[in-house]
């Protein structure tokens, strides 16, 4: 079995956020240069998305249930990287209103986000509860120490839940660096990833180890079932018919 | 845009870093900043970084303060605000 190396530190995680942060914005310029977007609004629209991704990540996880005081939660609760996608498409989308920017941004931030993602899960990886038992030897092991730490179980080989979601966004960017100029509509690359992203992580959800909420499934699956229907009901833009395709060829 | 990034991040880690190794956990307290008050800086910051992001001329510099401020909501000084807000007493 692999042992966890950096068990709860975050100088680990937060200098692996950061690169994970550098990356996407590396990766949001050499994009913008090679599609040739010249608009000096597309960085203000990068920044608010890392703000209020970083805000969403601590905020949108607040359960007033738990009767745990906002300034409480900011310091000591979770935080979420769904809650970072939402406030950062929140972010997007208020950057866009209030600059007055009206073209599609999805399908230059969606590889970037997966970049980030990997490199932020590695963090993840190397220092958080990694899962649920494998029943396994092949799984990751805390020591008495760490599993004190984490609040999991010592000894036990547990999913390595973050590598699994490491391996699923370096193949997302993989095929969207791949696709990203064969997709009919502006933004569709971003619609196909997040879907996909809330499919695998539901599915993952079964072995992260996250506390469960009701009916066997965490909060992040909760959450993830009631957008996955509109996600899909996007998806169908992407690869479904025309909405009227009898009219196709008659106007004009 | 990395002066931004830079400066912006610098700014806030000063105020509430700053603030509770120099002068103590009280620090932003003593100024009414303690509890909720913790986050006045930052929602201030915020205003300003959107307000420079908007403007045409300045959307660089404002861009970069949004990111900075990513930054340091990201990387530990979330802790610091949090610390803040336990040690004003309100909740």
């Amino acid at each position: 079995m692999i042992g966890l190396p950096f068990a709860g530190d975050g100088l680990v995680h937060g200098v692996l956020t950061g690169l994970g942060i550098v990356a996407a914005l590396l990766f949001y310029a050499y994009e913008k240069r090679r599609r040739g977007l010249t608009d000096p609004r597309l960085w203000p629209i990068a920044g608010f998305a890392v703000a209020f991704g970083a805000i969403g990540s601590r905020v949108l996880t607040w359960d007033v249930s738990t009767q745990v005081s906002l300034a409480d939660w900011w310091g000591n609760g979770d935080r979420s990287i769904l809650a970072g996608l939402v406030g950062a498409w929140f972010g997007v989308h208020l950057g866009k209103r209030l600059t007055g920017y009206r073209e599609s941004t999805g399908d230059l931030l969606a590889p970037a986000v997966a970049l980030a993602m990997v490199l932020g899960r590695v963090g993840c990886l190397l220092t958080e509860l990694p899962g649920t038992p494998t029943g396994g030897a092949w799984g990751i092991a805390l020591t008495p120490a760490q599993a004190a730490l984490l609040g999991g179980p010592s000894g036990a080989g547990l999913h390595p839940s973050f590598a699994y979601e490491i391996v699923f966004h370096a193949v997302a960017f993989a095929v969207m660096w791949r696709f990203r100029d064969r997709l009919a509509h502006r933004g569709d690359l971003f619609i196909c990833y997040v879907t996909a992203y809330a499919l695998f992580r539901f599915g993952v959800e079964f072995v992260r180890g996250n506390e469960v909420l009701w009916l066997g499934m965490s909060r992040p699956q909760w959450f993830l079932l009631a957008v996955l229907p509109l996600l899909i009901w996007r998806m169908r833009r992407v690869f479904g018919k025309p909405v009227r395709p009898e009219l196709k060829g008659r106007v004009a | 845009m990395a002066l931004g990034v830079v400066l912006g991040a610098l700014v806030l880690y000063v105020v509430y870093v700053g603030s509770l190794m120099a002068v103590g956990p009280y620090a932003l307290g003593s100024f009414g900043l303690g509890g909720l008050g913790a986050f006045i800086p930052i929602v201030l910051y915020l205003l300003v970084a959107i307000l420079l992001a908007i403007r045409r001329r300045t959307s660089r510099f404002g861009a970069g303060l949004l990111i900075g401020l990513g930054i340091f909501v990201l990387l530990g000084g979330g802790l610091c605000v949090g610390a803040l807000t336990q040690m004003g007493g309100l909740r």
